[in-house]
């Protein structure tokens, strides 16, 4: 007999999400999922100076403000007419993979990985290592005083990571990685001068000229930072990818074979080479990865709590009129589409773009970088028998975003060689009367697009469609689901009282909700209640 | 102590680095280092909920160093509930705010990052589930739970409520579009529930880790509300305008402004009141103090302070690259292009900063003016 399952709070993502998953012989049958929080970033804008987007916006998320200010730069620059000078693109290219670094390490170490190990095994720790005897020690205080908060309680499972010393280094691994992002965020402090919230770029550049002192002082943290990529988050990825347990989460989680990714990490000034390329995948096609085109987007309000004047539009023309308690709503999300589709993206949409244009040869031998990473960790069998099967689940989400900082963090070392003290690194211009731009980029958790209209020098109007609104989105027009809420499907639920599948799954996706309702429109008459009853 | 990994003399030195933190003189080290042992021993509950947040401070609250997050977290505090942080998901983790509310009253710290949203019967921001039903997709499933409810189950049995970042604290951004969603300060809900409850606000939009971390350990050490200003700010963060400490306020006084940003000479910091600084009209210690370990902050990357510790911050400030408009000061309608030189004038003239701050814009002083 079938059964619904509510999980409310999800926890360890950013943000307010609800996932309703219906249960039938152990297995998920349906899922829904809904954004339970509700602000206005962008309406606040209208009537501002332009300028203001890049700080507000930032505030969107606290988690990567990051890549919402550059994605506000972008757009603002595009408004504008800005020539970005090189030195500009690089700093914003490097506070950017910065920001991928921190966002990555948060997301494994603690946001994920307390899904996968056993805390409470660590007492069991009978080795010598001083250093996870100090762990061991730390842990056995906790479980003594009986205070064991925040690790537990959490879903039982018998599937965690209960060997003593493997849980004891994952555990010594979780601590060390907070003083890992934090020296993430130091690095972006030195180009754009505090993190959160950052100030160092505007719109026609940045504001801090590199030096020899501020690019020695980045580079320092970053080695440091290569080093414990490559040495802990790179192994232990594969640590627990190689747990047998886990051998059904490589396929389970898949989320219906489109990705799509806007391409991040500008290599030319006008940003037609991207770092990261663009392009999308249909029904798993990796290897036939499409051409991208701005225009296809639209976004649907079928199942969002939006007004049915909204739906379809193209974000450029996008309306955000809510309807609360509207029949058949259960969402704050609207539902974006890419040629009607539903879309992946993020780290995996990403990599997929760029394997497909590695392995399709579109990617020259000496020019590819993933390919042979893959190759070097012993993964290529893996991703080709995944390839053939057509299905990339909760695992391989986190193999790639892993691989992914390698990545960037790698490339940042050159990027950091190219800098050319002395150089302008602004480009002054004037706010025209009337404009539109736009600002494509990638965030950690995916692709990220924000679009101004300025009239009379001043915003008229602001919309953002953001990473987790592609993710997270409930079901369109069509009745498609969204990507999580496909994933979910058929994972196996043994127990209704520890739906740990669930929440691994929604982790993978490394969900941010207040990211993704950001939206709010001043015409709110005569709603009265959400419900969707 | 030893038994923890951690020698007699690491623990001494970590004590030594909460009172610089504190700002309180050396010689307390061995009363701080007493008070630290004997928190180890009873760690005071923590309940930190989020409202129309956007989880900025707790990612900023992870970078704090004396105490690092690790320790705090594990150590000093017993962290029931946090949404970002916790193991636990869904029943089981609003249990544990349930349980906690119920067992520990009036021994719990009430953390709350976000602002809280009162229209439409609260529905902008649910987290949990009540105890009714209601119908959905064919099944009878409980209802979402308003943070207003959540407020009024939790405010009454918190020892001490703390407001964490400019939004929990004044409404911050969210609160620009309070004709719609009705968001309120925690202060304001507080008010409404349990008349004396103090809250403590720590503005900042993010709040500095300090300043969070500062308070925490002072309520903690010294068993008090810390002395606050007249918006309930601790003094001790917020208590100095950021243009009497700026590294760049020779500039000014000197009438060297920034205009470009292709101009700036590493070697010779321009005053950035031009490109719309409102360190000018904004108390807090970030010149001293500094961000991310000291590494840097906002005038030291050659950008404007925007006001975000301010009560003012985002609307009242706006437009941020804009430089404060028609400043009067001494009697003279002055713009940005003679400031400076009649600032300098002032300050030879032995008048003080408040007295330029007072004269600008049409606003009282925000903040802990003495
Ligand atoms: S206006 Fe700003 S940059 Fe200039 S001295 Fe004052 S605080 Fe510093
Ligand atoms: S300098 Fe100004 S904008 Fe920057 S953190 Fe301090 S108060 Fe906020």
């Amino acid at each position: 007999m079938a059964q619904l399952i509510s999980i409310d709070p999800v926890t360890r993502i950013e943000g307010h999400l609800r996932i309703d998953v219906e249960v039938e012989d152990g297995k998920v049958k349906d899922a829904w999922s809904s954004g339970t929080m509700f602000r206005g970033i962008e309406m606040l804008l209208k009537g501002k100076h332009p300028f203001d987007a890049q700080q507000v916006t930032e505030r969107i998320c606290g988690v990567c403000p990051l890549v919402h200010g550059t994605a506000a730069s972008y757009n603002l620059d595009d408004a504008l007419g800005v020539e970005l000078p090189d030195n500009a693109r690089l700093i914003r290219n490097l506070c950017l993979g910065a920001n991928f670094i921190q966002s990555h390490i948060l997301h494994f170490y603690h946001l994920a990985a307390l899904d996968y190990v056993d805390v409470a095994a660590v007492v069991n720790y009978s080795g010598s290592n001083a250093a996870l005897k100090a762990i061991k020690g730390k842990v056995a205080g906790l479980v003594k005083a009986n205070d064991v908060y925040p690790f537990l309680p959490r879903y039982e499972s018998d599937d965690y990571v209960s060997d003593p010393e493997l849980a004891t280094v994952l555990v010594g691994h979780y601590v060390e990685a907070l003083e890992m992002r934090k020296k993430a965020q130091e690095m972006l402090s030195i180009f754009y001068g505090r993190m959160p919230s950052f100030v160092g770029t505007v719109p026609g550049g940045v504001t801090v000229q590199p030096t020899v002192s501020n690019i020695a002082a980045f580079r320092a943290r970053l080695a440091e930072l290569r080093f414990w990529i490559d040495n802990v988050y790179v192994q232990d990825i594969l640590t627990v990818a190689g747990v047998p347990a886990y051998q059904i989460f490589f396929t389970a989680g898949d989320s219906g074979g489109n990705y799509l990714a806007y391409g991040g990490f500008d290599e030319d000034s006008n940003g037609t080479v991207k770092f990261l390329p663009r392009g999308y995948i249909t029904g798993n096609d990796v290897a036939a990865v499409k051409e991208f085109d701005e225009n296809k987007i639209t976004e649907s309000v079928k199942h969002s709590w939006y007004r049915d004047e909204c739906e379809g539009l193209h974000p450029k023309e996008g309306k955000t009129e809510p309807e609360v308690g509207k029949e058949g709503a259960y969402s704050f999300l609207k539902a974006p589409r890419y040629d009607g589709k539903a879309m992946e993206v993020g780290p995996m949409a990403r990599m997929l773009v760029l394997a497909g244009l590695e392995l399709s040869g579109k990617i020259s031998p000496d020019k590819q970088k993933l390919m042979p990473l893959v190759k070097s960790l012993g993964l290529d069998a893996k991703v080709m028998e995944l390839a053939t099967e057509g299905k990339f689940g909760i695992l391989p989400r986190h193999a790639m975003r892993a691989l992914e900082c390698k990545l960037i963090a790698d490339q940042m070392d050159v990027w950091l060689d190219e800098l050319k003290p002395g150089e302008p690194i602004y480009d002054k211009k004037d706010i025209p009367g009337e404009s539109y731009g736009r600002g494509l980029v990638e965030g950690p958790r995916g692709a990220l697009g924000h679009w101004i209209h300025i009239k009379g020098k001043k915003i008229d109007n602001y919309q953002a469609i953001v990473p987790t609104t592609w993710n997270a989105a409930p079901r369109d027009k069509e009745g498609n689901r969204g990507p999580i809420e496909t994933a979910l499907l058929g994972l196996p639920v043994p127990d209704a009282e520890n739906p740990i599948n669930v929440v691994r799954c929604v982790r993978s996706f490394d969900p941010c909700l207040a990211c993704a309702i950001h939206v709010i429109h001043p015409e709110h008459n005569g709603v009265k209640s959400f419900r969707v009853v | 102590m030893e038994g923890k990994g951690v020698t007699r003399r690491q623990f001494i030195k970590y004590a030594g680095a909460t009172a610089a933190l504190l700002g309180l003189s050396q010689s307390l080290v061995p009363e701080i280092a007493r008070a630290l042992e004997e928190l180890t021993s009873g760690k005071p509950p923590v309940l930190w909920i989020q409202g129309q947040n956007c989880t900025g401070c707790s990612v900023s609250f992870l970078n704090t160093n004396f105490p690092n997050a690790a320790e705090l977290v594990l150590d000093k505090l017993s962290v029931r509930y946090h949404p970002t942080v916790m193991a636990a998901a869904g029943d089981l983790a609003f249990g544990v705010l349930e349980e906690t509310a119920k067992e520990l009253a009036g021994k719990y710290v009430l953390v709350v990052e976000g602002p809280v949203p009162t229209a439409e019967g609260g529905e902008f921001c649910t987290f949990g589930l009540e105890k009714e039903t209601a119908s959905f997709n064919g099944y009878q499933r409980r209802k979402d739970k308003p943070m207003t409810v959540w407020m009024e189950e939790l405010v009454p049995g918190a020892a001490a409520i703390i407001a964490l970042g400019n939004c929990a604290s004044f409404g911050g951004i969210p609160a620009a579009n309070a004709s719609v969603t009705g968001t309120k300060a925690v202060q304001d809900i507080v008010k409404e529930i349990s008349k004396d409850k103090p809250v403590i606000n720590i503005g900042g939009c993010p709040s500095h880790p300090d300043w969070f971390v500062g308070t925490v350990l002072d309520y903690l050490i010294n068993k008090r509300v810390p002395e606050l200003d007249k918006h309930n700010r601790p003094k001790a963060f917020f208590g100095k305008l950021i243009h009497e400490n700026c590294e760049r306020r020779a500039s000014f006084d000197a009438g060297l402004f920034l205009e470009d940003w292709n101009d700036n000479n590493p070697d010779m910091k321009l005053c950035l009141f031009k490109m719309g600084c409102k360190g000018p009209v904004t108390y807090a210690d970030c010149p001293t103090r500094r961000w991310n370990s000291g590494v840097n902050w906002c005038v030291g990357a050659n950008a404007p302070c925007h006001g975000c510790a301010e009560p003012t911050f985002y609307k009242d400030l706006s437009p941020l690259y804009e430089p404060l408009p028609n400043v009067n000061f001494l009697g003279i309608n002055t713009t940005a292009e003679t400031l400076g030189w009649v600032a300098a004038g002032a300050t030879a003239a032995g008048i003080g900063a408040h007295y330029l701050y007072k004269q600008l814009g049409k606003k009282a002083p925000e903040g802990g003016e003495q």
